[in-house]
């Protein structure tokens, strides 16, 4: 990633946006490596030129976490979904089922309670609980603070419950291996065109709630469709945590990611 | 409400360059934002213009440009525009991963990122 610092019109000759070297680096304080200027004479008008991503710094941390976590063989799994799609209640039926197989632990995003993350620590796994206050999403950043209040070792996956928001945890990878989207059908039938972002950049879909299909006038099949037409190669599984319907198919995928 | 994390990055980016000397006096920030991204340009700049108050750059335009998607098939070798979801609920076309030329699965090779292009400044 490179500076230049070019100018606009003027001696150099240089047109705005083309690339001009003189050879010689000049400011380092930047975060950038290497950043060139031109020479020019004051109350000239300057362009620096970059290429400076804005997601980067998460996606940093988000990158480090994920060698630390692959250093402990350690899988993390990131659930994302909307307020009252069923990610507390999923996670709490997939620990159920692997807490005794793996180790797991379970970290728990919520903006101000613990209301959700108790019942999972009173199962006995570690649980840590990320209040994001008026935050919208997870970030890298406060997952590297949870990695490092619980014990890595003996653990081989951890859950992490993103902010309920189909929209902003979208572009702040955590760390995890996998992503899930966790959609249910109490939400409607249009939840999956409406939030093409979040399934993109997903690797497994629950749709949830699959009891109340019938109830709710929703079609399963129209939201795996849905997803197929976003990513053609999307694993999609339908799930009721009421009935136990595709948890065994959930917890196989996951211990396949 | 990403944007205000978004929109508080690009100040303190923006803030490390008018810090390294010769002093100046920033005019514009071009910001690039790709179309994979759930970035909204519009409550961007209503958060960068309140972030910005009462810091150097204060009154500095953000000028906002989209970069749109590509995609590869790593299946049959198609780079180049994605297939959009015409019909999808949205105001506008959705992009998808769905390969144009043979349907199987494809992966995006620009539009999700988010970057500052060109900061226009005065010295003084």
């Amino acid at each position: 990633m490179g500076v230049l610092l070019g100018k606009r019109g003027g001696v150099s000759g240089a047109k705005l946006g083309e690339s001009v070297f003189t050879g010689y680096c000049l400011i380092n304080n930047f975060t950038d490596p290497f950043m060139i200027q031109i020479e020019a004479n004051p109350e000239e008008i300057y362009d620096i030129e970059l290429e400076h991503s804005l997601l980067e710094a998460n996606a940093k941390i988000a990158k480090a976490n994920r060698a630390k976590l692959d250093e402990n063989g350690i899988t993390a799994i990131d659930f994302m979904g909307a307020i009252g799609s069923g990610k507390t209640t999923l996670i709490t039926r997939l620990v159920e089922k692997l807490k005794d197989r793996v180790g797991v632990a379970v970290f728990n995003g919520d903006a101000t309670t613990s209301d959700d993350g108790d019942p999972i620590a009173a199962m006995g796994v570690p649980m840590v609980q990320i209040a994001t206050i008026n935050g919208c999403h997870l970030d890298a950043n406060v997952v590297a603070k949870a990695c490092a209040k619980i014990d890595l070792a003996k653990l081989r996956l951890i859950f992490i419950e993103n902010i309920g928001n189909l929209i902003c945890p979208a572009e702040f990878p955590l760390g995890s291996k996998a992503r899930v989207v966790v959609v249910s059908v109490t939400e409607g039938p249009y939840m999956v065109r409406k939030h093409p972002h979040m399934f993109l950049g997903a690797q497994l879909v629950v749709i949830n709630k699959i009891e109340l299909a019938e109830v709710m006038g929703v079609s399963v099949e129209q939201l795996i469709n849905d997803v197929h037409k976003l990513k053609p190669d999307m694993k999609v599984i339908p799930t009721s945590c009421k009935t136990g319907a595709g948890l065994d198919e959930v917890a196989a995928a996951i211990l396949a990611v | 409400m990403h944007e205000l994390s978004i929109a508080s990055s690009l100040v303190e980016s923006v803030l490390n360059i008018v810090n390294a000397p010769p002093k100046k006096k920033i005019m514009r920030v071009l910001l690039q934002i790709g179309e994979l991204t759930c970035i909204e340009p519009e409550q961007l700049q209503f958060c960068y213009t309140a972030v910005t108050k009462d810091t150097a750059i204060e009154g500095a335009t953000l000028e906002i440009e989209r970069v749109p998607a590509m995609v590869a098939c790593p299946q049959c070798g198609y780079a180049g525009a994605p297939k959009y979801w015409e019909d999808a609920l949205a105001a506008a076309a959705v992009a998808t991963l769905e390969c144009p030329s043979c349907g199987k699965a494809a992966e995006a090779t620009q539009g999700h990122d988010c970057t500052i292009r060109t900061i226009r400044y005065v010295e003084e």
